[in-house]
């Protein structure tokens, strides 16, 4: 029953991470930019509902939206902006100027909001109700089901819609892009514009089940990274699957091992997954 | 199989039984079994897509086939990693030329120089002499400072031949040198090749230049989805019509 | 190298050993942290700018220089050297650990699997009751800040005639070649995971010696100072925007942004770290080669030079 119970928490969790790595995917597919401030842009999405909620009085899912349409333009500013600029360079700078994004969104967030631990702490935080035996924690299992909802938008989006069209043919081959009259620029900032609202609406709910700080970034852009590797950047429905894994898998060494090696094993499990599948990193040299 | 008819008493440098290389679904190689004996050079032709870079690669090391064997020296390397194939002496060029784009022209076959045949000189004095020797034999001697993502394509295409000649080789690799040459670039090339040969070295030459692989080949195989059609010298090859119907009848058009 | 560049870093290397003879207390504390950053950056430098690898986990070789140094000390009795050389054979002994299975990984997939690394030390050390799990160790006192501003100096000489070597050896040109195409490297001859692996060790002896030298200096170690992950942000800030996979660009890196740092941190020390991320951010942007490549070229130091930097790399 312990196990049970472990295993739902890990999935309920896990749909999240999901929808954590689903925008790295996204960006890292298209525009071939690992992005290392993802983690950082989570963030600020988490930040943004916050002061929706305590400031404004929405309630957070409610607030969702609205964050995801800011997370979006800065999303679209940043990559029009400074990203744009570098697309076309290394890799490694590409990897570097990400970084750098990574720190200046965590220094910026701790001037602004300080490095205090801020809760989204709406009134039925901490309901519940019981399904055979087990616990379901209501948020959680909303959060679950914006996440599974929100990669559903994305599969219509990459396969039904116009635009989504457009942006796999970029991801196939610029030049193409060019051809079919989209205009790379344009569509490398609703890219990453998306990446960074599906950001958003990941950090509002991860507002709501954990604490936010402005130094969760790191950790979140590796697990995110984690998940893409497993899930694959081409399905959003198997980075959720993705995600559900690496939720499991943390839940059941908090349980048998202890919560502080968390980190450790979600690192061997990073390094596991990525000697165990070598093509795909060898591929993106 | 066809023996070399001018040297039966040469020894086989490289080998492959039944070589087969699938994609996926997709099979480049299809079983393909070829030698180049020593002194020897095989021409290779094939439409595009019909797998001779695939087969270069797997004879280099950059891939890893299906099926089949890969027999160097008498030595089966199918499992040997690519740098180990170079200090045995196998050198290629890349068909999409790699130059390292940081380097000077002079380090990038100074490169070959300090890790190819054997891991190479140990001198960084010895390996640059060296270089600027296989440079000016390649005709790019008054390059030699500049950066090599300064280089036009014909001369990238001679410094992929530098770099590799650079390693020493037994067995040279090289896949469409020629290619975007116009024929006075083409003739040089042919004669660059040709001054090369003998002292052992066995040659794998693809081209799409017809007369350029009848004025240098011993054998020319003829490779078509991935399969072998054809394995003679080279006259009995380009005239048969098989050949011409694959291959040169559709370029002619 | 010009011999020009070589006399003058030897003059300036002789001119900063003479510091502490002049210098305030605080000048000579500020240039041992500063000489302990260039030694980082400088060592990120081997894999990270010769070899191309990026690697945000560089600060767990510190650590375990930090923490071998330590234990050593304070549970052994053991003198600062001998700690320092289990320093090294730790941080050693983890390069070569870590080393073999992720520099497999190309590209991003290196560097963020370096990302987890700190993480997991830390987590490690925090339970570890010969470390002193999360309280730390404190180190015997030695109030010798001259002595540890020259014990700096000559690690980061050291470290820096290493690199010099480096950029003239056959070593050095594999390393560049992996850095510059790997698969045609391995395909020349190159040993790409013995280089790689190599460099990353090689590294690890150096920052482990400055994690030996500050912890003995600062007297007090705890997994939140030794595992410091901004240590990694620094230091690939330090040599990416002084040149990467130059000789002095690190260390000229190094010493003006430990300048700016130590100017601002003064005032604020939020905006401090905010500008090393904005500084890394315009200098990929604009100076992706680095500063070196302007103090190379004094001709370079145009507006044209950074405009070109833009047109080569935007869509
Ligand atoms: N790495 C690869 N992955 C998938 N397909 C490949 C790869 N390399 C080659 N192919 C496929 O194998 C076939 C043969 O290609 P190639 O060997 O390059 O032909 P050629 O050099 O004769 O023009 C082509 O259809 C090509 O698309
Ligand atoms: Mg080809």
């Amino acid at each position: 029953m312990v196990l049970a119970q472990i295993l739902l928490n890990g999935v309920l969790l896990g749909g999240l991470y999901g929808l954590m790595a689903l925008g790295m995917a996204l960006v890292w597919g298209v525009l071939n930019i690992v992005n290392l401030s993802h983690g950082a842009l989570i963030m600020v999405g988490g930040y943004v509902v916050y002061y929706l909620f305590t400031l404004a009085g929405i309630d957070p899912f409610l607030a969702l939206p609205i964050a995801m349409a800011v997370m979006f333009s800065l999303g679209f500013a940043l990559q029009w902006g400074l990203l744009n600029l570098v697309v076309r360079s290394k890799m490694l700078n590409t990897l570097l100027i990400t970084f750098g994004l990574d720190v200046v969104l965590t220094f910026t967030a701790q001037l602004l909001f300080s490095a205090d631990f801020r809760t989204i702490n709406p009134s039925y935080a901490g309901a519940n109700f019981a399904i055979g035996g087990l616990t379901v924690p209501t948020v959680r299992l909303a959060a679950f089901g914006v996440a599974v909802g929100l990669a559903t938008g994305i599969w219509v989006l990459l396969n039904k819609l116009p635009l989504g069209r457009a942006i796999r043919a970029t991801a196939q081959n610029l030049t193409a892009a060019r051809l079919y009259g989209v205009n790379p620029r344009m569509l490398y900032a609703v890219t990453f514009g998306i990446g960074a609202a599906l950001a958003g609406a990941a950090g509002g709910l991860y507002g709501m089940i954990s604490n936010l700080t402005p130094y969760i970034g790191a950790s979140l852009t590796a697990k995110s990274f984690v998940i893409a590797i497993i899930g694959g950047l081409a399905n959003p429905f198997n980075v959720i699957l993705g995600g559900i894994f690496v939720g499991v898998a943390e839940a059941v060494t908090a349980l048998y091992i202890g919560p502080t090696y968390t980190d450790v094993i979600s690192f061997g499990l990073l390094v596991a997954v990525l000697v165990l599948r070598p093509s795909r990193a060898v591929r993106a040299a | 199989m066809t023996a070399p008819a001018k040297t039966p008493a040469s020894r086989t440098v490289i080998e492959t039984r039944g070589l087969t290389k699938r994609f996926q679904g997709l099979v480049s190689v299809n079983n393909v079994s070829f030698a180049i004996a020593e002194n020897e050079t095989l021409g290779v032709i094939g439409p595009n897509g019909a797998g001779k870079t695939t087969l270069v690669n797997m004879i280099s090391g950059t891939l890893t086939p299906s099926e089949g064997e890969v027999i160097f020296d008498g030595a089966r390397i199918n499992d040997v990693p690519a740098f180990r194939r170079a200090h045995l002496g196998i050198a290629r060029t890349f068909q999409v030329m790699k130059p390292f784009p940081g380097m000077t022209v002079l380090e990038n076959v100074a490169v070959g120089a300090l890790f190819g045949r054997d891991g190479g000189v140990k001198s960084m004095a010895q390996a640059r002499e060296s270089a600027r020797e296989w440079l000016e034999f390649t005709g790019l001697g008054k390059r030699i400072g500049v950066g090599a993502d300064s280089l036009g394509g014909p001369d990238r295409k001679r410094l992929e031949f530098a770099k590799a000649l650079a390693m020493k080789p037994r067995l040279l690799l090289l896949d469409e040198v020629m290619a975007g040459l116009n024929p006075v670039e083409v003739d040089e090339v042919v004669d660059l090749i040709k001054s090369i040969r003998g002292q052992g070295l066995a040659m794998l030459v693809i081209e799409h230049v017809v007369k350029a692989i009848r004025s240098l080949s011993d054998r020319v195989m003829v490779l078509h989805h991935g399969e072998k059609i054809a394995d003679d010298d080279p006259t009995t090859v380009l005239e048969d019509p098989r050949v011409i119907e694959a291959y040169l009848g559709k370029r002619r058009t | 190298m010009k011999t020009r560049t070589l006399i003058l870093a030897a003059a300036v290397a002789v001119a900063l050993a003479f510091v502490p003879m002049f210098g305030s207390d605080v000048m000579i504390q500020f240039g041992i942290n500063a000489l302990v950053l260039a030694v980082l950056a400088q060592s990120w430098n081997i894999l990270g700018g010769f070899g191309g690898y990026v690697s945000f986990g560089n600060s767990v070789f510190y650590g375990l220089g930090t923490y071998g140094t330590a234990i050593a000390m304070t549970t052994y009795n053991l003198p600062f050297g001998v700690g320092l050389v289990i320093g090294v054979v730790l941080a050693m002994l983890g390069a070569a650990l870590v080393g073999v299975p992720i520099l497999r990984l190309r590209g991003p997939y290196f560097a963020i699997a370096t990302l987890g690394l700190n993480g997991a030390m830390m987590a490690i050390f925090s339970n570890l009751p010969i470390a002193g799990t999360n309280i730390g160790l404190v180190l015997p006192l030695t109030r010798n800040d001259t002595m540890f501003y020259e014990l700096s100096l000559a690690l980061l000489v050291a470290c820096t005639l290493t690199v010099f070597w480096i950029s003239r050896s056959r070593y050095g040109m594999g390393l560049i070649a992996i850095r510059e195409d790997e698969d045609a490297a391995g395909t020349m001859g190159v040993n790409a995971t013995l280089y790689k692996v190599t460099a990353l060790i090689l590294a690890s002896i150096f920052t482990a010696v400055a994690g030996g030298i500050h912890a003995y200096w600062s007297t007090f170690v705890d997994p939140a100072s030794a595992f410091d992950s901004t240590l990694n942000v620094r230091m690939v800030i330090m040599c990416v925007f002084g040149g990467p996979g130059t000789v002095f660009g690190p260390v000229i890196g190094s010493f003006v942004l430990s300048t700016v740092y130590e100017v601002l941190a003064a005032q604020i020390s939020t905006a401090a770290a905010l500008l090393f991320g904005v500084v890394i951010v315009l200098a990929v942007i604009f100076m992706p080669r680095g500063l070196a490549d302007i103090m190379r070229d004094r001709a370079n130091f145009t507006l044209r030079y950074f405009i070109r930097n833009i047109r080569e790399n935007r869509l």
